[in-house]
């Protein structure tokens, strides 16, 4: 039976020599840059393509929507730490890029296919008569669309984009299979170079989810402030 | 004003329009009648190619509309819809339902469109409502608006398809009002309606349409007082 002076002190030296020894934690605090890097780049690119690709999906011509069929199938069709090998190692091998940038493209193209479906849906769950009124009024299909279809898709894809914002960063826990020192990378660096998994993997584990914790509170702001119409 | 020349409509295998020949001047207030089905908002849809046309021509101020020449935003921008279900956006204020399309389509600035947009909510007895959103107004409040939406693109025609069927009864006077009110003013109007009272009292015209094509048309008297045809008197006599 061990006291509890007996185990804080052991849980402390552990700390000490996971995190501060070495100042192993900068490892760390680097890490949650290159997270935070790829994914807010990724998202961005993601919401263009997914923006994009819905529109393909949504058209009547026959190419761009076998287009669109095509690229969601293929992309969620494949895991993930594959397509960001192949873009790495393949699509962008002679390309003179920063490696953080690359593996950002990687994400944002995977996180499109996903983010294209909600966008498609958030579109599809807007009235018809919506269109229609815009359209009677003589607005033409693009203004009827940017103005008053897609502010209201916005607030109804809005829950389910900021889902796929938190699996995305999670998702990028596999960029150290391009060499990427992300957060995961550096706990995982801590492991070897200290042999102590406990530590440093839980350590990982708490930075992810007080990441996420802090970004769900930002969202859930945002969304209150999309919901202002809704108030009787 | 409109003319429209052996107007066919199909949805699928399904014949809606068979041949609608009609003519509709300046200044008139046409109101459809019918059975559901006859395909009298259809008929109405097709004036501002919101469907489609299979077959047939219609003109507005004798342009064909119906052409792949004819740029469609332009001739709506001369016709006005007001819809069963009022379709207000409901993401904007009551003034922005109002100024947008007149802003973004450039035919006033931010500032006309406001004022333009207050004497309009005046008109329709709204005024204290211009920086509400579409969810706190009642049914006949939003068509009201609805109504000054669609004129606040100074519009030639105005369209009604079926404007007080989605209201509480109690509501529906206070559009009926409005509208008598546009009609006064000399609008030129077409509403599809089952308000036979007010057909009665506002149209010019009244058409009855069943199966997809004009059976009788005449002035109210003549049409309610005494219909020609016998699907007509048939129709008035469940109504009525």
């Amino acid at each position: 039976m061990i006291t509890f002076q007996e185990w804080f002190s052991d849980f402390s030296n552990l700390f000490y020599k996971c995190f501060i020894k070495e100042d192993r934690y900068k490892l760390l605090i680097s890490g949650i840059g290159v997270t935070i890097k790829v994914s807010l780049l990724a998202v961005f690119i993601g919401i263009l393509i997914g923006l994009l690709i819905a529109m393909c999906n949504l058209s009547n011509k026959k190419l761009l929507k076998w287009m669109g069929g095509i690229y969601t199938g293929v992309i969620r069709g494949t895991p993930a730490v594959t397509q960001l090998m192949i873009i790495y190692f393949v699509v962008f091998a002679t390309v003179d890029l920063d490696k953080w940038i690359i593996a950002a493209i990687a994400f944002g193209i995977n996180s499109g296919a996903y983010v294209s479906e909600i966008i498609r849906a958030g579109i599809l769950s807007v009235d018809h008569g919506q269109t229609e009124a815009g359209r009677s009024l003589g607005l033409n299909a693009f203004q009827t669309m940017t103005r008053i279809v897609i502010p209201q898709a916005v607030k109804n894809i809005f829950p389910a984009l900021c889902n796929e914002f938190i699996v995305l960063i999670k998702e990028t826990a596999i960029v150290g299979y391009v060499g990427l020192m992300d957060i995961q990378k550096a706990g995982d660096f801590i492991k070897s170079a200290t042999f102590v998994a406990f530590m440093p993997l839980i350590g990982t584990a708490v930075i992810y989810y007080v990441l996420i914790k802090i970004l769900t509170l930002l969202l859930c702001r945002i969304e209150k402030g999309l919901r202002k119409s809704d108030v009787r | 004003m409109i003319k429209v020349r052996n107007l066919h409509k199909k949805f699928g295998d399904l014949n809606v329009l068979n041949g609608i020949d009609e003519h509709i001047s300046q200044g008139e207030v046409v109101v459809v009648i019918g059975p559901s089905g006859s395909g009298k908002s259809t008929f109405l849809r097709c004036l501002n190619l919101l469907e489609d046309v299979t077959e047939g021509e219609i003109y507005v101020d004798d342009q064909l509309i119906n052409s792949p020449k004819v740029n469609v935003n332009e001739v709506r921008q001369k016709m006005g819809m007001v819809f069963q279900q009022f379709n207000l956006f409901p993401h904007l204020t009551i003034m922005d339902n109002i100024t947008l399309a007149p802003v973004l389509l450039k035919k006033m600035t931010k500032d006309e469109a406001v004022k333009k947009g207050k004497d309009l909510l005046r008109r329709v007895n709204l005024e204290e409502k211009a920086q509400s959103y579409p969810v706190q107004l009642s049914g006949g409040q939003k068509q009201r608006v609805a109504i000054a939406r669609a004129l606040a693109m100074n519009p030639e025609i105005m369209l009604f398809d079926e404007p007080t069927s989605a209201l509480d009864p109690e509501m529906v006077g206070e559009v009926l009002d409005v509208m008598k009110d546009l009609a006064r003013s000399g609008m030129t109007m077409v509403i599809v309606t089952h308000e036979m009272g007010f057909a009665r009292e506002v149209a010019s015209r009244v058409l009855f349409v069943d199966q997809g094509v004009i059976m009788e048309s005449g002035r109210p008297e003549e049409v309610f007082g005494n219909p020609q045809n016998e699907r007509t008197k048939l129709f008035l006599s469940k109504v009525l």
